[in-house]
């Protein structure tokens, strides 16, 4: 899967980069507006994450070129801009999603992850991995062709953790996708570890592979 | 509205009161002029009937005897007119005096007023008294009508002011009433200028242009306030997503111990809490500058309920 990363904070870009290198993701990096407005009339990506605020431009316009040229790359707009008012018109103009400064990379893989899905598969989208079917449209899960049934907030961080396969996820960013901005306002994020437990004991039941690992009792994994 | 009062209600109370004190000064004067012309007249008039009755019984050449009767005759007949022989010794200059005496024929009015000339006048080279007085109009009669007609006048002024006033009003509060409506629908939010309608008038033109001015200083001041906090809030965003994501790479190392691991874990929550801390102050420095347009009551029980 090709990437283009369109943010002019260097070090920010490049760790992104490292991170999805990990999942197989092919990233290229785009510092600048002029950098970025060569990169998408050469190129085609499977997911563009843009920066509004960038030296030369704004990034919007980035986004209104993609769709003058009637580009089917996925945009995922990621900005310091919080507001309401720019998510709505980020959205507007075409994005496919919008996430805020600061934002863990685990969530900016399972958004990515999600992005391509969705424009690769649109109604038909089912995950195969192993012995899961995940049908994602109609957020059912199947093992060993047994449907198990999972909570709304369960079957949210099954499909987490498989937009970050083989990485180490903290419990804070697990915190925070669970529970939104408030994650913050809490003592401590135990409250995932019940969740955790749950989804485990459920897909166990059901006889999977034992994908969900729980690492150093800070984190946890899905080895697969 | 308390005490306040419409503004054009002032200088018409000032006018009516104007009004009243000038007309009532007109009673006194009108009747004081009114009585000085008739006077003038009446004078001119006894000094005619003088002259006519010095002249005619002079021109009739009568003896001694014939004189002295038409002399009584004349004074029983001619109401006001006395004639008395003198000697030449009391010949004094002409009196004029005012009197007021009885009516003898007509009871009901109490008094009348006279006019009446005191002379000498010489017949057949002879000097006699003469006196003439002649009704003046009654006192209580000239005033009762000036007043009446004055109070009439004043009445016509007063309902005449009042009409004007309202109308004028109406008219006269119009630009100004255009500018407190755009005044008051105004949104500060909007950013965009007042427009006011143009009147003719020149001390509303002064206030629009004032307004307009101090309007477009506060829509700079309050936008310049949102793009320093924006500003602030955005480069604030940008080392934090930097340290957050040097933690989440970090964690990625298998060569950590657990204690480590669980020490670069811990980061995250005093992360969060300050990203936290940077939305909310943006928040609250939006609703402090009233970004926000609605407000609504919140039951705060629903929503606890909502949440649990």
């Amino acid at each position: 899967m090709k990437i283009l990363i369109i943010e002019d904070e260097k070090e920010l870009a490049d760790n992104i980069c490292r991170y999805l290198s990990e999942e197989n993701y092919l990233s290229e990096l785009a510092y600048s507006f002029d950098q970025a407005l060569e990169k998408i009339d050469i190129y085609q990506y499977d997911c563009i994450l843009l920066d509004l605020m960038l030296p030369g431009g704004d990034g919007i316009k980035i986004l209104e070129e993609l769709k003058k040229q009637n580009k089917q790359d996925g945009v995922i707009i990621i900005s310091a801009k919080d507001s309401i008012e720019d998510k709505v018109k980020g959205l507007q103009i075409g994005a496919d999603d919008y996430l805020a400064k600061p934002f863990h990379l685990a969530e900016l893989s399972a958004r990515i992850y999600s992005v391509i899905r969705r424009k690769q598969f649109g109604n038909s989208n089912v995950i195969q991995l192993n012995e899961l079917l995940i049908d994602l449209p109609a957020k059912t899960i199947t093992v060993n062709n047994q449907q198990i049934a999972l909570t709304k907030k369960e079957f949210d961080l099954l499909l987490f953790f498989i937009g970050n396969k083989n990485r180490v996820i903290s419990k804070g960013a697990l915190a925070e996708h669970l529970s939104g901005d408030i994650a913050d306002m809490l003592d401590n994020h135990d409250f995932v570890y019940a969740h955790i437990k749950n989804l485990k004991r459920k897909l166990a039941d059901a006889g999977y592979g034992n994908y969900l690992k729980t690492i150093y009792g800070t984190g946890y994994k899905w080895e697969i | 509205m308390g005490n306040m009062s419409k503004l054009l209600n002032r200088p018409l109370k000032a006018f009516i009161l104007y009004a009243l004190l000038v007309l009532a000064l007109s009673i006194p004067v009108y009747h004081y002029i009114v009585d000085d012309i008739w006077h003038k007249e009446l004078d001119e008039h006894n000094e005619i009937l003088k002259l006519k009755t010095e002249d005619g019984l002079n021109k009739l050449h009568l003896t001694e005897a014939e004189l002295l009767s038409s002399i009584q005759l004349l004074n029983r007949l001619e109401p006001g007119i006395n004639i008395s022989p003198a000697n030449s010794l009391q010949v004094k200059p002409d009196s004029l005096y005012t009197v007021t005496r009885e009516n003898e024929y007509n009871k009901l009015k109490r008094i009348d007023r006279f006019r009446g000339l005191t002379t000498y006048i010489k017949v057949n080279g002879k000097p006699y008294l003469l006196t003439v007085e002649t009704n003046v109009e009654e006192v209580d009669e000239t005033l009762i009508a000036i007043a009446i007609i004055t109070i009439f006048f004043f009445l016509i002024l007063v309902g005449g002011f009042i009409f004007l006033n309202w109308k004028i009003s109406k008219q006269i509060w119009k630009p100004f009433r255009s500018t407190l409506n755009r005044f008051k629908s105004f949104d500060l939010n909007s950013q965009s200028n007042i427009e006011f309608e143009r009147s003719g008038i020149q001390e509303f033109e002064e206030l629009n242009n004032t307004l307009k001015k101090l309007i477009e200083k506060n829509i700079s001041v309050f936008k310049q306030q949102k793009e320093f906090s924006e500003n602030a809030s955005n480069e604030l965003q940008t080392p934090l997503a930097v340290i957050k994501s040097w933690i989440d790479l970090l964690l990625q190392n298998n060569t950590l111990s657990k204690e480590q691991s669980e020490m670069i874990e811990a980061l995250n929550i005093p992360l969060s809490r300050v990203s936290r801390i940077k939305k909310n102050l943006l928040l609250l420095s939006k609703i402090e500058n009233q970004q926000f347009a609605a407000i609504e009551p919140v039951v705060v029980s629903e929503v606890v309920n909502d949440t649990l």
